[in-house]
């Protein structure tokens, strides 16, 4: 698994468009089993879901102290990936924009097998005031 | 102009889904970043967001969600066109039972069939909507 230098996240200087973390790994029986085991779901398909590619992106280039609350998740399902088969995993940022002054950023991955199978792609719409959200949930 | 094949406000198939600590902890731990956050650790909930509980992750929910629209298309049509899209409204701790529900809102031919949208909700055990959104895939 490759990894690139980690820098502190400053919301102000993401820049909409730059790559995040790029990286391999190999998706094992004992991860799709795993996560069948977490989501009660023996025929459950893409343990993709909780390696969460786009966060896993993004922790690999940012030091975040702040953390953030997902606001929401957009999948699209291409092929389920096979164990055995290494995964390759892009992440960039999509978007980012204030929203009744709070700050989102728009992170997304795309994941393809060692044989080029498209398999899915993930976006995450992430609120980085994470105690804003937490004082609203609290009521 | 294919014929349409699923009805209008058509239900898909319901799934519960008991949320426990250890089902949190076990999809944060189908990652390939050993990482801390505020879904496996109490103390990072309470920094970030003022919680006395870690929260299950949304991508969870999207699991469920996934499920259901895979029993309810089949998983040759749900695993290689299906979407899901989902935005978070409250959050889901242990204890919590979900239960996604939806219903056909939509159809459209299209080049590759008929691309059949559902839309989808994730409620917990007080009938509180803790999700929505909808979910796709091509017939």
């Amino acid at each position: 698994m490759a990894s690139q230098g980690i820098r502190e996240f400053d919301y102000d200087k993401l820049e909409i468009g730059e790559e995040l973390g790029s990286y391999e790994y190999v998706l094992t029986q004992e991860m799709l089993d795993n996560f069948r085991l977490a989501v009660d779901d023996p025929d459950a398909s893409f343990p993709t879901l909780a390696v969460k590619h786009d966060a896993t992106a993004f922790a690999m280039v940012y030091e975040d102290n702040t953390g953030g609350v997902n606001a929401g998740n957009e999948v699209e399902f291409f092929n389920p990936p096979i164990p055995g088969k290494t995964i390759r995993v892009t992440g960039r940022v999509a978007d980012k924009y204030l929203r009744r002054d709070k700050p989102y950023m728009v992170i997304e991955a795309t994941a393809v097998d060692e044989d080029g199978r498209l398999l899915e792609k993930l976006r995450t719409y992430q609120m980085k005031k994470p105690d804003e959200v937490g004082k609203k949930w609290k009521k | 102009m294919e014929e349409v094949k699923m009805d209008l406000n058509q239900e898909i198939p319901s799934v519960s889904k008991k949320i426990t600590q250890e089902s949190i902890n076990q999809f944060e731990s189908c990652g390939i970043l050993d990482r801390q956050n505020i879904h496996n650790n109490p103390e990072l909930a309470k920094q970030r967001l003022g919680f006395a509980h870690p929260l299950a992750s949304g991508r969870m929910s999207v699991a469920f969600a996934a499920e259901s629209l895979r029993k309810f298309f089949g998983p040759e049509v749900f695993n290689h066109t299906g979407t899901v899209n989902l935005k978070f409204l409250r959050p889901v701790k242990n204890g919590d039972t979900i239960t996604v529900t939806g219903n056909v809102s939509h159809q459209q031919e299209i080049d590759k069939g008929t691309l059949v949208t559902v839309a989808l909700f994730c409620e917990n055990q007080d009938q509180d909507r803790t999700a929505i959104g909808n979910g796709t895939a091509i017939i």
